[in-house]
């Protein structure tokens, strides 16, 4: 099977790989360059916890092909905090004990900072919405959609 | 999960993309947003050993002009979904698509895809059989079109001959004395594949009470969604009241042939074409006809 | 007396959070393996069948290969969970029970070439009858699935409590009904993974996504004949666990079987759909039960049969049919109870536990008709159950001791809460409201294995230099929170803060713990953690009185500072020899107080290293007769939980509305937690009422193995959940605190069946709640009153 060359933009750092066609994205980031924060939830796009923004839009990396990401820029979880400076909206998922196992973490927030980026004073039922598509079995949600609202605040008093 | 092994096309030119096709048949499909393809492969559903991309063809897009509305097929059903220019002449595809998986998928998945992957429970098709959706074909012998129904044979099943892709969705501007509505029954309320789907289109004449178009379209409760002629026929011409709603649902039901759990799926079939009728009347109603 | 805690009872972040948020958990696929092999299982595409003859030259020759594992590559070792029912192989030896049972087990350079070589293994099968319905297989003239249990009984139960026909005689109402529920499963979003690497010493270290290291432990070195002492478990991040990852895997035994076998590290992992193939999650059940009570409402008598449908082996399943009938025994005073409980063997994946274990339909069933003698009686649901409700310090007729039981608190708070008065009857058609309460054990009363082992120890180092402090403890911290709250007891026991404790956790090389299973470790682990804290202070003061010349007695730490009761304590020689030897640090201690910092420097040189060590088992507990040990336990949580729905009459479709609950955790150690966990119990429970049943097609293979098909709740299905937390300050608890990760669970499944008989008029006795079956029980009740 023959490979292609293709350039990824992943948090900011351009790479170049050789990749055989069949090779999705998540497993080019997962094992080619050591980004695990995507995880293997299902493999088949029900589950969520694969997701990555690619171009700012959640995906799931289980279903994209690498070669089909070649050239666009794409976000994982890593990409987020600076050191040990996490991103207002990580540091609300801590604090507001939205993470119990912390499997389905990078992909919700990932979905989650998709939707502030386009909306940033959201109402509850557009983050339930925004989040539809990232499984959660350990937390029932709720604390979820309340540090995602907690974290739109946050940046709103920042940003005045 | 792994992936088989495939050779991977990446043409220039859609006449490019249909040589490829038709050079290897059988053993090749087009990858748009890979939501439905990548899943088959993976399972072992599907198997090909060519996959021919449509991403550097310029298949996207929509326009409306001399009363048309023409959608490419590679359009992403979450761009479709920002398309302001068509939110209110396309109702029923809206509602369609704001209800198919999850925002990751609706990111990746295509318009195109969905009518192609022909499954029963697609949740873009009745919303484009309601809306009198042709299909324009590209393929090595040239061009063609035909309406969405006679596109759909069976489930998996389209009338692509070899070699030929999926290039627009087009269809008539809907009247403006009109409204739709797709309705689906699921178990959860998210990232749901439809049990019973129901789409309906209404127009009204002046009076504003006469109905003059009705469509209405199933699907999930056959082998491929289908209008559903003889409820049709009960509406058009008839008084837009709870009655006529009940009596087309009633109708309706005729043309469902589910496969499992009969009983319950006609009665949400008529249960939601009922539905469905009082809210795509409301909706032409409050359209702004006179 | 509110107690003046400066740790416990906060919003403390959790440890492993900031790890979570950006990432950098490591999770078992995460783990690093150069030079490491992928390992592939071959497993039974029959249900029932005999294997005449294996083919594994093919799938050897193959590139790649290094090794290919069969039965007869291996000692004949039978193990299980019960070892009174070791009845699992780790490969087939000459049969195969179930679509998916283990046959091969390959190693290769990758996992494609791993998973050709099994695909070019070549077994001859011979098929045999299968069974995949209980009742079949208890029928005379059913095939046997294993030789040693005819009727393919696995386990019967036969408990008898009081004269329950006599009582039943005596009762003026007698309810009778039944519930049936699905094979369901843990859902978890992490599948499970392991890693093995032997090393050229002999010793084996299995990394596994499990929710207990020292009984995959103990598992791993029966099966493979290595001594515990070179069997060293460890358990990475965790995607959850719930009851299914709480034994050993096969991939645990083949991962470590092949790196033994190549002498390199072998990973295995398991895709979604061979989670669903291996199972051991919830049971299917059917309950029948006949409870009889007074005019009054005084509940006097209960009858209760189940069958447990129990997949091809035993896994829990023993617990599990003790347990269906012994978490009736509260927490309402019932007098008398008979219970007679079948495990049943089938052609299934084997179901195993399960949060909230065996308790969770028979809850249900019997929580749903206490309401439907409530309506007998003329009476307000919540009103019968106050009237019943046990008081702390009683003990059920099954012999329960309920050290503290908060079970009024909380019904009275959702009540409250709820509205529950105002709407109770008046609520349209359509829309419902429905009550249920439950409890469960903190803990077993007595491990897997009969042991009078400790349950939980925990070694406290503290730190040469820099006051802070190491908790090792071999607990699973799989989500629930548990090292957060190690930390923090840690930290209120020996005086300081929270940020200065560290957890290492998950391994069987840090310390004894039974692990993560019947809702223990803040109850055990936390015991342990407190003792060995208290015994670290204990240590350090003693050290600091030997130095400074005072009594012991006299001295405490708390914030990180000495505190005495009342004699000056001279310490300035000390601080100057503290500073003299952090020549060049910025930050001396300063102020009149001695600090916890300069006291542990002081202890270490005194004495060398101070290690505190704690360990707690629970005291004997439970009655005499067979089968009283489960459901023992040192305590009970208690919960209750009014759920409000909306049932669409037309198509069947239930949507929940709001869930309040409340429950009783002896302490809350961390509110936020707490409140975490009974959210999560909520959801999980609304999932299996509403969504979830695992579906076998006719040949017994899982036919619904996706997170698509199989259907756990979404964002968008979870309504507003209030959550009261209930402290009834339990004095079998460290710092009064039980349990809450699975108590919570055991109302929510009955609140919304009661709340759908509310809103519908009838009572459904099928689970899960699909539209289709709520709309034949709308459809069935309209028959009935001829509508």
């Amino acid at each position: 099977m023959r490979e292609h060359e293709v350039t990824l933009h992943v948090n900011g750092v351009e790479h170049r790989l050789w990749v055989p066609a069949n090779r999705t994205l998540i497993q080019v980031l997962r094992e080619d360059l050591a980004l695990t924060g995507a995880k293997h939830g299902c493999g088949v796009g029900d589950c969520g916890a694969c997701t990555v923004l690619m171009d700012g839009r959640p995906v799931n990396s289980c279903l994209v092909l690498a070669v089909q990401a070649n050239g666009r820029e794409i976000l994982t979880i890593e990409g987020l905090a600076r050191g040990s400076r996490l991103t207002p909206l990580q540091d609300s998922f801590v604090e507001k004990g939205a993470i119990q196992c912390g499997f389905c973490t990078p992909g919700m927030i990932l979905s989650a900072k998709a939707l502030l980026d386009r909306v940033p004073n959201p109402a509850e039922p557009e983050v339930r919405n925004a989040l539809a598509g990232n499984l959660c079995r350990c937390t029932g949600y709720q604390k979820i959609v309340e540090a995602v609202l907690d974290a739109a605040e946050r940046t709103r008093e920042e940003d005045l | 999960m792994l992936l088989p092994r495939f050779d991977y096309h990446m043409p220039m030119t859609l006449a490019e993309a249909c040589s490829i096709m038709e050079t290897y048949g059988d053993g090749a499909r087009v990858l748009a947003g890979g939501t439905d393809l990548l899943v088959g492969l993976k399972t072992g559903s599907i198997r090909a050993e060519h996959l021919v991309s449509l991403d550097r063809l310029d298949l996207s897009g929509v326009t409306k002009e001399q009363g048309r509305i023409r959608i490419g097929s590679r359009m992403t059903v979450a761009d479709l979904l920002s398309e302001d220019s068509v939110q209110s002449h396309l109702q029923p595809l809206m509602d369609g698509a704001r209800s198919l998986g999850s925002p990751q998928i609706r990111n990746r998945a295509t318009v195109g895809g969905n009518l192609c992957s022909a499954r029963p429970a697609a949740d873009l098709i009745p919303p484009l059989l309601v809306l009198d959706a042709e299909v324009h074909l590209s393929g090595p012998k040239g061009d063609r079109a035909m309406t969405l129904d006679a596109f759909i044979l069976g489930p998996g099943r389209t009338a692509l001959a070899p070699g030929e892709i999926l290039k627009q969705i087009v269809m008539d501007l809907p009247p403006a004395a009109g409204g739709g509505s797709y309705l689906k029954l699921g178990v959860r309320r998210a990232m749901e594949i439809a049990r019973v789907g129901v789409a309906v289109f209404l127009s009204l004449e002046e009076d504003g009470r006469t109905i003059r178009i009705a469509r209405i379209a199933l699907g999930a409760v056959g082998p491929r969604p289908i209008r559903a002629l003889k409820a049709e026929r009960v509406l058009t011409g008839s008084r837009a009241d709870a009655r006529t709603w009940e009596e087309a649902a009633r109708t309706a039901v005729e043309h469902a042939a589910p496969r499992t759990c009969h009983e319950f799926k006609c009665e949400a079939v008529a249960v939601l074409t009922r539905r469905a009728l009082e809210q795509a009347w409301r909706k032409a109603v409050g359209s702004g006809h006179a | 007396m509110k107690e003046d805690f400066q740790v416990i009872g906060s919003r403390a972040p959790r440890k492993d959070a900031p790890d979570k948020a950006t990432g950098s958990a490591r999770f078992i696929d995460d783990l690093d393996m150069s030079g490491g092999l992928y390992g592939a299982l071959l497993q039974s595409p029959l249900p029932h069948a005999r294997i005449l003859g294996m083919d594994t030259s093919r799938a050897e020759r193959l590139r790649g290969v290094r090794a290919v594992l069969t039965a007869r590559d291996l000692p004949p070792v039978k193990y299980g969970v019960s070892p009174a029912r070791y009845d699992e192989h780790v490969l087939a030896t000459e049969k195969v029970r179930y679509v998916g049972d283990e046959v091969a087990a390959v190693a290769a350079v990758d996992l494609e070439t791993a998973m050709e070589a099994v695909s070019l293994i070549r077994v001859d099968y011979d098929p045999l009858p299968y069974l995949l319905d209980p009742f079949e297989a208890m029928a005379e003239g059913a095939p046997r699935i294993h030789e040693q249990a005819p009727g393919n009984i696995c386990v019967e139960v036969h408990q008898e409590f009081g004269d329950v026909e006599a009582a039943l005689e005596s009762c003026d109402v007698i309810r009778t009904g039944c519930l049936k529920s699905k094979n369901q499963d843990g859902g978890f979003l992490e599948p499970h993974g392991s890693l093995a690497v032997c090393d050229l010493q002999g010793h084996l270290t299995l990394y596994s996504s499990t929710q207990v290291p020292h009984y995959v432990q103990r598992t791993v070195a029966m099966v493979t004949g290595l001594p515990m002492s070179r069997v060293h478990v460890i358990k990475p991040y965790v995607g959850g666990g719930f009851g299914p990852k709480a034994e050993a895997t096969p991939l645990d035994l083949c991962a470590s079987l092949l790196s033994m076998r190549t002498g390199r590290p072998v990973k295995m992992n398991y895709t979604r759909e061979q989670v669903f193939l291996h199972g051991r999650a919830r049971h299917r059940f059917f309950h029948e039960m006949s409870i009889g009570a007074l005019t009054d409402g005084t509940l006097k008598a209960l009858r209760h049969r189940c069958v447990l449908d129990g997949g091809a082996y035993a896994s829990f399943g023993i617990a599990t049919a003790y347990y269906a009938g012994s978490l009736l025994g509260g927490p309402y005073r019932l007098p008398t109870m008979k219970y007679d409980g079948y495990r049943v063997y089938t052609n299934k994946p084997a179901c195993g536990a399960q949060r909230g274990h065996g308790g969770v339909h028979a809850r249900a069933l019997f929580e749903q008709q206490l309401d439907l003698l409530a309506d007998d009686l003329g009476m307000d649901p919540v009103e019968l159950r106050l009237r019943n409700v046990m008081n702390a310090g009683e003990t059920t007729c099954n012999q329960l001791n309920m050290s503290s039981l908060g079970m009024r608190e909380c019904i009275e708070a959702v009540a409250a809460k709820s509205g529950w008065k105002q709407k109770r009857g008046a609520l349209p058609r359509g829309k419902g409201i429905g009550m249920a309460c439950g409890f469960f054990v903190s803990g077993a009363g007595y491990p897997i294995y009969r042991s009078e082992t400790p349950h939980s120890t925990v070694k406290l180092e503290v730190h040469e230099d820099g006051g802070g402090v190491t908790v090792y403890t071999g607990s699973a911290e799989i989500g629930q929170g548990s090292d957060t709250v190690v930390a923090m007891i840690a930290a209120e026991a020996l005086g300081i803060s929270y940020s200065d404790v560290l957890v290492r956790s998950g391994s069987t090389d840090y310390s004894l713990d039974l692990g993560a299973y019947s809702s223990r470790q803040t109850l055990m682990t936390g015991h342990a953690a407190k003792r060995a804290a208290e015994d670290a202070k204990r240590k350090i003061l003693e050290a600091v009185a030997d130095v400074l010349g005072v009594d012991p007695q006299g001295l405490d730490i708390r914030r990180g500072l000495l505190e005495t009761d009342g004699t000056p304590l001279d310490f300035g020689a000390s601080r100057m020899r503290y500073i003299q030897e952090h020549r060049g640090w910025t930050d001396h201690p300063t102020g009149d107080r001695l600090t916890f910092r300069e006291a542990a420097r002081l202890a270490f040189i005194r004495n060398g290293p101070v290690v505190g060590l704690g360990s707690y088992k629970p005291p004997p507990l439970g009655g005499e007769y067979k089968g009283a040990a489960v459901g023992t336990s040192p305590a009970f949580g208690c919960s209750a939980q009014v759920a409000e729905v909306t049932v669409d009459l037309e198509t069947g479709q239930v949507v929940v509305e709001s869930i309040t609950g409340a429950h009783d955790c002896g302490r809350a150690i961390n509110l936020t937690q707490v409140e975490a966990q009974m959210q999560g119990a909520m959801s999980m429970g609304l999932g299996e009422a509403l969504f979830e049943e695992v579906l076998f097609d006719e040949t017994g293979r899982v036919a619904n193995p996706t997170l698509g098909e199989y259907r756990i709740p979404t964002i968008l299905d979870m309504p507003k959940i209030e959550c009261v937390v209930v402290e009834s300050n339990e004095p079998n608890g460290p710092y009064g605190a039980k349990e809450v990760g699975e108590g919570a669970i055991m109302p929510t499944i009955p609140a919304i069946l009661n709340a759908v008989k509310d809103a519908v008029g009838s009572a459904p006795d099928e689970l899960p709640l699909h539209p289709q079956r709520v709309l034949a029980v709308i459809m069935r009740d309209g028959e009935s009153s001829g509508s």
